[in-house]
């Protein structure tokens, strides 16, 4: 009887804290968006089915904030794991200053997101922006670029500061995958004939997609949820909003909790989604 | 055994501290979960500019018996934590920080407390009527700003202009004659980005023009806002204005006639000890504060942008609160913060005194123009206003960048009202 008492016991805070901390604000996010809940009508609260979702499906604003975050998410997925892919391939090298190196790599990721976007700001920025200064100053260009003045060109800026600061994770977690696999499985594929690009397909990329899965999809997620560099390099505009922000702005400037949560809801689902297809697709059994 | 006892232990503390965590403050709580002040304790939600001095809280807390606690908050976040403790029935603090924008949405939650104020007060302090919804005095104004123009008297000498400039058409010649000149390559500072600054920008541009912004049923007045928006037009298309201005801060952009890099400026009171300050200010003594031009002549009225305090409606202590606002806003301690905070006075009596002892330097038609302050709201500040807003600085900000033209840019921002007051 004990035996059995222990293991739930042990459990018990572990469970509470996610019970207080994460099933339920997720459960109460839910309820929320099936209201009317607008804080400057308090008189005015009630249940009112999926009408909020229904509504935010119908919204332009919606379906620009969507278009932005796909954007977002594929220049950011695919440049993230191209580049850190590679960063973990020089990382790999054995160097005297491999330490020093690998410390540098991973300096942008310490960075707090907003710093980040204030930094690339000073390089993006249409006036006196570095990259302007520099290209004023080859005579490569007469006016400077607004960078963050075209909806695609900003969306641009944006994905490359977040790329900047995934990469150090990918490359990380390649370059663990990567010092993970055996030397004698190259060893064997030599003896047995295998060619560089043989053994890279059958032995290093089915052996480190579990690794790259899981940048993937700590990638997806970041991407899905960049922030703090939107407003940092162009404010609250529409020009560059992502469905973070339309919710953020929904829920906290216009106070309206209950569509505000149900966009929560659709950023929480589509990341949900993201997520069980990188798990699917890149978790399966190894042959090699 | 003694591993069954260590882990046993080991749950037990977890959870105590689990529920310890969980319940903490609880004694601090009431049975309606607003703040519980033990005798007269108040809390006073405020950014770093308005946090009084440790003397100036002991002074109040000797006259009254009243403690203070102070939270200071970054301004963007006070709203944010009011809205969040206020959707689950909370009191974030008794005295809180209501900037001019918030008090419609603010009225409408009903998160305010009606405030008792005098005649002779009302009198003195123009700024109140921002905070006035249904006869209501909602919160007391204690750090004033309203628009003033600024003008570079030099840069205007140097382009052959010597007369100060009285209406708008005006501003707009001498700055064509301060870029043909090559005086001054982008003349006019105006916030262009997609901000807040940006949409009072058409406010008091559309204000001071044709003294209206809004009509009484809360849609826009048509010919007054389009007016202005193709006024920014012109000074858009013909560069009077820099680029950067449409993706930089409004304050980055109004702060270019420290640098020299524009001559004229319509922008926050603040400037005129900005403009003297060697260390934000490379033109000293050449920025005049001016009164705001108008259409035919000056204009007869200017937008305020003050800030205030109210008491939340959800303080359990309302009566020391609002005794800390009358306090808080009296002509005394509105000299005592300009010295310390370098807060405007809202009171025209304490900022009168502040010019004519020389507290005040260099203050040009700073008074003249606190004068006729007057709201533009016809029926006070909306409760929509955060939405309308953004709609006006998104449409403007998209006219900069060349995407829409004035009409356009109108169209787009009145049917966003339009939705606003059908809903």
């Amino acid at each position: 009887m004990k035996k059995k008492i222990l293991p739930y016991l042990l459990l018990t805070p572990m469970i509470l804290i996610m019970g207080v901390l994460v099933f339920y604000p997720i459960i109460a996010t839910f309820s929320y968006s099936l209201k009317k809940w607008k804080l400057t009508a308090p008189g005015d609260i009630r249940f009112i089915g999926i009408k909020n979702y229904q509504d935010i499906l119908q919204s332009d604003s919606f379906w620009y904030s969507m278009q932005n975050t796909i954007f977002i998410l594929l220049f950011v997925v695919v440049f993230t794991t191209i580049v850190g892919c590679l960063v973990a391939a020089f990382l790999k090298i054995d160097v005297k200053w491999s330490g020093l190196l690998l410390a540098l790599a991973i300096l942008p990721w310490a960075l707090p997101p907003f710093v980040n976007g204030i930094l690339w700001k000073f390089v993006f920025f249409s006036g006196y922006g570095f990259l302007n200064k520099l290209l004023l100053g080859i005579g490569f260009i007469s006016q400077p670029i607004e960078f963050l003045g075209g909806r695609w060109s900003l969306l641009l800026v944006i994905s490359i500061v977040v790329v900047w600061r995934s990469v150090p994770f990918m490359a990380l977690v390649c370059l663990a995958g990567r010092q993970s696999i055996p030397g004698e499985l190259y060893e064997a594929a030599k003896i047995d004939g295998g060619s560089g690009w043989k053994i890279f397909r059958h032995i290093t990329l089915p052996l480190m997609l579990p690794f790259v899965g899981v940048g993937l999809t700590s990638t997806s997620v970041t991407a899905i949820n960049v922030f703090d560099e939107v407003v940092a390099l162009s404010g609250y505009s529409d020009l560059g909003k992502n469905i973070l922000m339309e919710s953020y702005l929904t829920t906290f400037t216009f106070l309206d909790f209950g569509k505000g949560s149900a966009m929560t809801y659709i950023v929480m689902l589509f990341a949900l989604i993201l997520g069980i297809f990188y798990l699917r697709s890149l978790n399966k059994e190894v042959e090699y | 055994m003694k591993k069954r006892w260590v882990s046993a232990l080991l749950v037990f503390s977890m959870s105590i501290a689990l529920v310890a965590g969980c319940a903490g403050n609880a004694d601090k709580k009431d049975s309606a979960g607003g703040t519980k002040t033990e005798g007269d304790k108040i809390t006073f939600m405020v950014p770093d500019w308005g946090v009084p001095t440790d003397e100036q809280l002991a002074s109040f807390t000797e006259e009254t018996g009243i403690e203070v606690e102070i939270a200071e908050v970054g301004w963007d976040d006070i709203r944010e934590k009011l809205a969040t403790a206020a959707s689950a029935g909370k009191c974030a603090a008794d005295v809180v920080e209501v900037d001019w924008s918030w008090v419609g949405e603010f009225y409408a939650a009903d998160w305010l407390e009606p405030l008792e104020v005098s005649d002779e007060d009302k009198a003195d302090m123009p700024t109140i009527e921002t905070f006035t919804i249904d006869d209501k005095v909602l919160a007391m104004p204690y750090a004033n700003d309203y628009r003033l123009a600024y003008y570079n008297t030099e840069q205007f000498a140097k382009a052959g202009i010597t007369k100060e400039p009285q209406t708008w058409d005006d501003v707009l010649e001498a700055c064509r004659a301060l870029k043909s000149t090559g005086t001054v390559d982008h003349p006019f500072a105006i916030a262009l980005n997609a901000e807040e600054k940006t949409s009072t920008c058409l406010m008091w541009l559309a204000y001071t023009m044709n003294g209206v912004v809004w009509n009484e049923d809360g849609r826009f007045n048509k010919e007054s806002v389009l007016e202005a928006l193709k006024y920014m037009e012109t000074l858009i298309n013909e560069e009077l204005v820099a680029p950067e201005d449409k993706t930089s801060s409004g304050m980055d952009a109004y702060m270019r006639i420290c640098g020299g890099t524009a001559s004229f400026l319509t922008g926050p009171t603040s400037f005129v000890s900005r403009s003297q300050n060697e260390e934000l200010c490379s033109v000293v003594g050449q920025i005049q504060p001016i009164l705001v031009p108008g259409k035919e002549g000056k204009a007869a009225q200017t937008m305020p942008l003050p800030e205030a305090i109210g008491v939340n409606k959800l303080s359990e202590n309302k009566e020391a609160a609002k005794k800390f606002v009358e306090w808080y806003t009296s002509a005394d301690m509105q000299k005592q913060l300009n010295k310390t905070n370098s807060a405007i006075p809202t009171r025209n009596s304490v900022l009168e005194e502040l010019i004519n002892d020389g507290t005040i330097q260099n203050s040009g038609a700073m008074l003249e123009q606190a004068k006729i302050v007057s709201s533009p709201f016809p029926n006070g500040v909306p409760s929509y206003y955060a939405q309308m807003s953004s709609a006006m600085y998104n449409a403007i900000n998209k006219m900069a960048l060349g995407e829409l033209n004035a009409e356009q840019a109108y169209d787009e921002m009145a049917s966003a009202l339009e939705e606003l007051i059908n809903e």
